[in-house]
């Protein structure tokens, strides 16, 4: 008979001592000897569970102050967090890599999915399911995000979070130093789940953290949110806008305000008209100040936007209602996005989508309006921005020469931009470009290539600004405040 | 299992005795010695949970009253365990007509060096890659056959067999290293 390997064997050691039979080590091979030794050693090793239980029961009971108060909440039970995932496979795979996230079990269907599985993250065990529809068992996939945020407690949030985020997550908020003494951030998991995480750093008391609260709700309050919008105060739209504005010049620019007022929720704050009876108004659409103008004897200059709004399949058939027609039904897309697209009856393209991360993960870099451009030799406008304006390239997917997709920064904001390759296309538009210094800036856009409209000029409006058309046919107001100009 | 400096473990003592949130440290370095400990005399898994339960209660409800002189913290909880193992020993003879096993291991003579080998051995079970550490985890705490393993992991005994084999030859290098 063959003999036997080693692995074997020594499977037949730990059966054998399994079964709680003796087995005599002096009698083996010295190398099967030690192992079948630490194997013995082995026998009634502890079970995971056990132990971050008993560790959580105790932790309970320390939070506790006086054994009178542990006899009365001893009688409720623990709050688990028991999460369901679209995918949980792949969650407990991320959650290892991402979290280093212990599984202690996972029961499997036969077809793969997760019926329940447990992991542990520190000291703390998360209960884990697929979804299971007929069940009402919903993950935030599918009902649009999570209200519960999940908070940890870690050694080092900075190296936790920057493992999270090298693992696939998303970062939403950045780790900083919070006033209520610990240093935390957020990030965004690919499932829908958002993860508070945090490392105490000192204990400040509650007087002095109510005098830091006061101070953030004082310089946090009005903006941001949506609602602050109505408030029509001039001082805020300025706040609200960011140096790249899209301008969208159309024939009738009254009617395209009603159009962003009823299909994307805009709101109007600023209407005047100028001079050469063109319109001028600004409408903010989420986070985010859209310029409209315009008349019937100027040339129409319709953009194509990237929208990002929370619901992606509410807007688009709003956008339908509202007279749009559409370019692309709502579909999921590979890039992690659910999106359509709609053209309004002036033009301007619309393309709405929904991140499969909750939405303030995007609020990094991008914001609900992003301007999409499509000129012919994108490499070429790549180039322009970033001589004329300091533009930084963030990322870009090409197929061989040709950039398919490319989203490039200038200064606070992000500008799409992919090669024209459809009739309708290269769509030149025109936008309002905040900068420190209007006369500099409109040098280094000449000298990048760019024909001067009007040089820089004090506007009766409060603006300085000078009128650019690049040798793609977009035009760039490039703007500062009077005041700031002065000052720089 | 980290040696631990008789002052950083004064040190960590002293800061659960006035914060005991802080005790998930002592808990985290003594787990394994007092579940090792209390397995050696009960054979019993379930009864080994129990008991280890409750000298991790019972640690925490006193720690006030624990006196730094000098011995390690460990050989407290040790004897804590040995005064609940005697204890359960007692109640189940009462309860039972028939005599509690007396046998040589139920007195209060534990080889204590090899409950601290066991121990390292038990916490340096965490520190196997992922899919040696799920195999002897299944193999040892869950007590699976490695055709149940092999079921469960969607992979062939072979394959567990041989993760079982890497697993035990890096335990048996991780306690050479000590």
């Amino acid at each position: 008979m063959a003999e036997r390997s080693i692995i074997d064997q020594l499977d037949d050691a730990v059966a054998a001592l399994a079964e709680g039979r003796q087995i005599d080590l002096t009698k083996l091979e010295p190398e099967l000897s030690a192992l079948a030794g630490v194997a013995q050693g082995l026998i009634g090793l502890p079970h995971d569970t056990f132990k971050a239980e008993l560790q959580q029961q105790l932790i309970r009971r320390d939070s506790m102050s006086s054994p009178a108060e542990q006899l009365e909440t001893n009688a409720v039970s623990s709050v688990s967090l028991y999460m369901c995932i679209a995918g949980a496979s792949a969650a407990l795979d991320f959650y290892r890599d991402a979290f280093g996230a212990k599984e202690l079990s996972r029961l499997v269907e036969p077809d793969g999915k997760i019926g329940h599985a447990e992991i542990q993250i520190g000291n703390i065990v998360l209960m884990i399911a697929d979804e299971y529809p007929d069940y009402g068992v919903l993950s935030p996939k599918t009902i649009g995000g999570s209200p519960v945020r999940l908070h940890l407690y870690v050694p080092d949030a900075d190296a936790f979070a920057e493992r999270a985020i090298k693992a696939g997550a998303t970062l939403v908020r950045p780790i900083q130093d919070q006033f209520y003494g610990d240093r935390s951030g957020q990030v965004a998991d690919p499932f829908g789940y958002t993860w508070i995480v945090a490392t105490h750093k000192k204990d400040v008391p509650t007087e002095e953290m109510q005098k830091e609260f006061d101070k953030f709700t004082r310089e946090h309050s009005p903006k941001k949110s949506s609602e602050a919008y109505s408030v029509n105060e001039d001082k805020m739209r300025r706040e609200n806008r960011r140096a790249v504005t899209p301008y969208l010049t159309v024939h009738k620019p009254a009617e395209l305000i009603d159009f962003v007022t009823e299909a994307f929720g805009g709101i109007e704050h600023f209407r005047a008209t100028g001079s050469g009876a063109g319109m001028h108004a600004e409408v903010s659409i989420g986070d985010s100040v859209v310029m409209i103008g315009g008349a019937e004897h100027i040339e129409p200059k319709p953009t194509a936007i990237h929208l990002y709004v929370p619901d992606v399949d509410q807007v688009y058939e709003r956008a339908l209602k509202a007279g749009a027609k559409s370019l692309m039904p709502v579909v999921d897309q590979p890039y992690g996005e659910r999106s359509g697209g709609v053209e309004d009856v002036h033009g301007n393209r619309w393309y709405i989508a929904t991140p499969f991360v909750p939405l303030q993960t995007i609020a990094q870099d991008l914001h609900t309006v992003t301007v999409y451009f499509h000129p012919i030799g994108a490499q070429r406008f790549i180039d322009f921005v970033t001589n004329a304006f300091g533009g930084k390239e963030l990322m870009r997917h090409a197929e061989g020469d040709m950039v398919m997709h490319a989203k490039v920064q200038i200064r606070d904001s992000v500008i799409e931009l992919g090669e024209a390759r459809y009739p309708e296309q290269p769509m030149p538009t025109a936008i309002y470009l905040y900068v420190d210094d209007v006369d500099g800036v409109y040098e280094q856009a000449l000298k990048a290539g760019g024909v001067s409209m009007l040089p820089p000029t004090d506007q009766p409006f409060g603006d300085r600004n000078a009128w650019v058309q690049d040798p793609f046919d977009n035009v760039w107001y490039i703007a500062a405040p009077l005041t700031a100009t002065k000052s720089t | 299992m980290s040696q631990v400096t008789e002052s950083d473990e004064r040190l960590l003592i002293e800061a659960a005795q006035i914060d005991p949130s802080r005790f998930a440290e002592l808990y985290e370095k003594n787990f394994h010695r007092v579940y090792a400990y209390i397995a050696r005399r009960v054979r019993d898994r379930a009864e080994t949970q129990d008991l280890t339960a409750h000298v991790f209660h019972q640690a925490l409800a006193n720690l006030g009253k624990f006196k730094w002189k000098g011995s390690p913290f460990a050989a407290w909880l040790y004897r804590i365990a040995s005064n609940a193992i005697a204890d359960q020993a007692k109640r189940k003879m009462r309860e039972s007509s028939e005599q509690a096993n007396p046998s040589a291991e139920s007195s209060s003579a534990v080889d204590l060096e090899e409950v601290e080998r066991r121990a390292r051995l038990f916490s340096a079970v965490d520190t196997l890659p992922e899919d040696q550490r799920r195999v002897i985890v299944m193999r040892f705490a869950d007590e699976k056959s490695i055709r149940e393993i092999a079921d469960e992991l969607g992979r062939s005994e072979g394959a567990v067999k041989q993760l079982q084999f890497r697993g035990l030859e890096n335990l048996r290098n991780r306690l050479q290293e000590k």
